[in-house]
């Protein structure tokens, strides 16, 4: 099992983002975890890290409901921004609603739209799927 | 001996008659003077011609002072006459009393004109008698002067009256006629004739005939009444309105009109003058209006100024339920006696001038029923102030105000839509992410410290948190059902959707060992939408396996018909069924929807039961405890 070298996590819920950072941990997810709790402070960081050629991460776990920038306009933006390594996105939220699904399959770089509560088993089954694409 | 008697009488009176007549003639020969009276009081003029000597001719003076001339001074020749007697008239002179020279049977009698001394013409009718010796040879020649200037004058007249009458009538186009009610004898003007197309030549000879020959039956019955009346003394003039037959085919409307102007000793009437005018044209206008009114599609009325119909539309009869009857000359009050007096009240106070009207009345009818009115009293005139009566105009606006409530409703049941959504919203994104934190920290707390996971306390909150997850779900689910999707359905194979829905449940089919059968019609489509027929169908199929029966091989079978505009879905199952009479009322609501029980079927009925009348259609049950289940739902039907 290859493990993945950097996992973005953009939430601002605390309590999430401990969970899915203590899963993790558990299943061996990710070496590193970058934590973002709005899209805006993601947008800025991701940018200043390709401006510094430095390690973007190879998978982002996106909230949609955020404050400042949330989750859509995030990717709207993120989309925009010229970057050579292919990121895989996930969508992770609460939302059931048919609108947000159907929306999350229009963007080409979203892989997989995941209801929360994220679990140990949810995980895995992401890993599996990376594995896959890798 | 009366006869005898008779005679004698008889002759004793022509005896006293010839012996009065005798003594006048005797006294006259006698007495100048009393010749001198008749001829002065009698005659307008006496002359006596001696025809051997035609020149001398002796006037008395009446004879000049009727011309204007003193007697004194005209010469007692017969060319002072010849001289100022018309000279036409001077010929047939001549000629008479040629003629009466000859023939003494001849009368010499004529009119002549004189001109008077002041110019005029003095009208004398002048006659003689020539005298003749006993050979019969005229000797002298007697006449007499007649004064008829008077009577000419007055026929003159007349004449001009007739004419200007005549004229008067042509001018007006009136058609005349002249009835003698006794004997038929009818006289018409040729104008008569001419309203119907004929001539006076081609209609005659003519009599009251006429008329009823062209008459059309129920106009010559209604114009037969109205005379009786008219004879009876009832009517100043008789006067009716008649359709005739034109010669070129069409009826024309004429009023006819007349007067008895003689009547007999019995006092019958006898002659009837009157006239005919065409008034076809006036007729169509009025029909015209009538047709106008009567077809107005809201209820109005004219009236005179004694709340009198002059006109109403058919949905004035409609508004007031007035049967088949002709109100037109009517009371209002008596076609309608039931009129509350505040109405009265009001029609008054229109008549004096005033507009009244108001546009939402509200009626509660004496069943209870609501009416809204809307109405408007409205005075007519006949000049600019002279209220000739009013109209009412009323419209029913009770459908209106219903719409008008409904809209109401229909916004504030929106606005409750609208909170509905918000709440599902927050539902979704709030509460959602905090019972999925509640799960995901239980999660981890036990992968963690896997012996947590048997303590009593833990499992409890893992299931209370799993069952706020799946409740937060459901109601999610609820709300989330668009109740206003009739307009987006399209056409979906019945049979395709099904056996996908099959597909996804087999595995927890075989684990409880039910066989699904699909025995749905192929080809066939319902109106619906994907997902909702999706869910529908889940949701009887895993019921359907979720209380199957360990009793016996439990089955679920899917099966279809079409009902009229509906196709019918069947989903039947043998297994623990449902007691109706206890939970019909419960089956497809939210009751228990937070309840696990055994035979609770939760919230997944309800809803079904929506989705299904979103769509349209409906969901029926038949059940029976221990034997199995049928439901039945109606979808639309898309016919091709």
């Amino acid at each position: 099992m290859k493990k993945i070298d950097i996992t973005c996590i953009i939430d601002d819920d605390p309590i999430f983002v401990f969970g899915v950072k203590k899963i993790m941990e558990l299943i061996g997810f990710s070496k590193n975890i970058m934590v973002f709790q709005n899209g805006e402070e993601a947008l800025n960081n991701l940018k200043a890290i390709i401006s510094a050629n430095e390690k973007l991460p190879d998978v982002i776990l996106l909230d949609l409901n955020m404050p400042i920038l949330d989750g859509w306009q995030f990717l709207d933006e993120f989309v925009k921004i010229p970057c050579e390594k292919k990121i895989i996105i996930y969508i992770v939220s609460s939302s059931v609603d048919p609108d947000d699904i159907l929306r999350a399959k229009s963007y080409e770089w979203v892989s997989d739209y995941i209801v929360k509560p994220v679990t140990v088993a949810k995980l895995k089954e992401v890993l599996v799927d990376l594995e896959k694409v890798n | 001996m009366k006869n005898d008697q008779n005679n004698k009488e008889n002759a004793v009176a022509e005896k006293r008659e010839n012996y009065l007549k005798k003594e006048l003639y005797a006294l006259i020969k006698e007495d100048s003077v009393l010749f001198d009276f008749l001829q002065e009081a009698a005659l307008d003029g006496l002359w006596f011609w001696d025809l051997d000597q035609p020149e001398n001719e002796w006037m008395n003076s009446k004879f000049w002072t009727t011309l204007g001339y003193d007697p004194n001074k005209m010469p007692h020749k017969a060319s002072s006459w010849q001289d100022i007697i018309n000279q036409e008239d001077l010929k047939d002179v001549y000629a008479n009393f040629a003629k009466h020279s000859q023939d003494p049977s001849f009368p010499y009698d004529q009119i002549v004109r004189y001109r008077h001394k002041l110019g005029h013409t003095v009208w004398i009718r002048c006659r003689g008698i020539i005298i003749r010796d006993n050979n019969g040879k005229p000797q002298k020649m007697l006449g007499a002067h007649t004064d008829i200037t008077e009577i000419k004058k007055k026929e003159e007249e007349l004449s001009l009256k007739s004419a200007f009458f005549e004229q008067v009538i042509d001018s007006t186009d009136l058609g005349t006629w002249q009835w003698n009610v006794k004997t038929g004898e009818t006289i018409f003007n040729e104008r008569w004739a001419e309203i119907i197309g004929y001539t006076l030549e081609e209609l005659g000879p003519t009599s009251i005939d006429t008329w009823v020959k062209h008459t059309v039956f129920r106009d010559l019955e209604k114009s037969n009444k109205l005379l009786q009346d008219h004879f009876a003394g009832k009517t100043q003039v008789y006067e009716c309105e008649a359709r005739m037959l034109h010669k070129n085919g069409n009826y024309i409307w004429v009023l006819d009109k007349g007067k008895v102007v003689s009547w007999d000793e019995e006092g019958n009437p006898e002659w009837m003058v009157g006239s005919h005018q065409e008034i076809t044209e006036k007729k169509k206008a009025y029909e015209r209006n009538r047709l106008f009114i009567q077809q107005a599609p809201t209820a109005i009325a004219m009236f005179n100024k004694n709340m009198e119909y002059l006109a109403a539309s058919q949905e004035w009869y409609n508004v007031f339920k007035i049967g088949d009857i002709d109100i037109i000359g009517k009371s209002h009050y008596n076609v309608v006696p039931e009129i509350a007096n505040k109405w009265k009240i009001s029609h008054q106070e229109c008549l004096k001038g005033k507009v009244i009207k108001n546009s939402k009345e509200r009626i509660e009818r004496f069943d209870g029923a609501v009416q809204w009115l809307s109405w408007e009293f409205r005075p007519w005139f006949n000049d600019e102030n002279d209220v000739g009566g009013i109209i009412i105009h009323m419209s029913d606006i009770t459908k209106i105000k219903r719409e008008e409530e409904l809209k109401s409703l229909l916004a504030v049941a929106e606005d409750q839509n609208k909170r509905l959504r918000n709440f599902a919203h927050i539902v979704s994104h709030n509460l959602k992410s905090h019972s999925g934190n509640f799960e995901m920290l239980l999660d981890l707390l036990i992968q963690e410290n896997p012996d947590m996971g048997d303590h009593e306390i833990i499992k409890l909150f893992k299931t209370a948190s799993e069952n706020l997850t799946e409740t937060i779900v459901h109601l999610n689910e609820v709300v989330l059902i668009n109740t206003s999707v009739d307009e987006n359905l399209v056409g979906l194979n019945l049979w395709e959707a099904t056996n996908k829905t099959i597909e996804s449940v087999s595995a927890i089919a075989t684990e409880n060992k039910v066989t699904i059968k699909n025995l749905v019609r192929q080809g066939v489509n319902i109106l619906g939408i994907q997902a909702y027929l999706d869910s529908v169908l889940l949701n009887l199929i895993t019921n359907g396996i979720k209380y199957s029966s360990e009793k016996r091989d439990s089955y679920v079978s899917l099966s279809s018909w079409i009902e009229e505009d509906y196709v019918v879905i069947s989903v039947e199952d043998n297994g623990l069924g449902i007691d109706l009479n206890k939970h019909r009322a419960k089956l497809f609501g939210m009751y228990k929807t937070f309840h696990h029980n055994k035979d609770a079927r939760g919230i997944g009925l309800f809803i079904t039961k929506n989705q299904v009348e979103a769509l349209g259609g409906k969901i029926e049950v038949e059940s029976k405890v221990d034997h199995g289940s049928t439901f039945k739902v109606y979808l639309k039907h898309e016919k091709n």
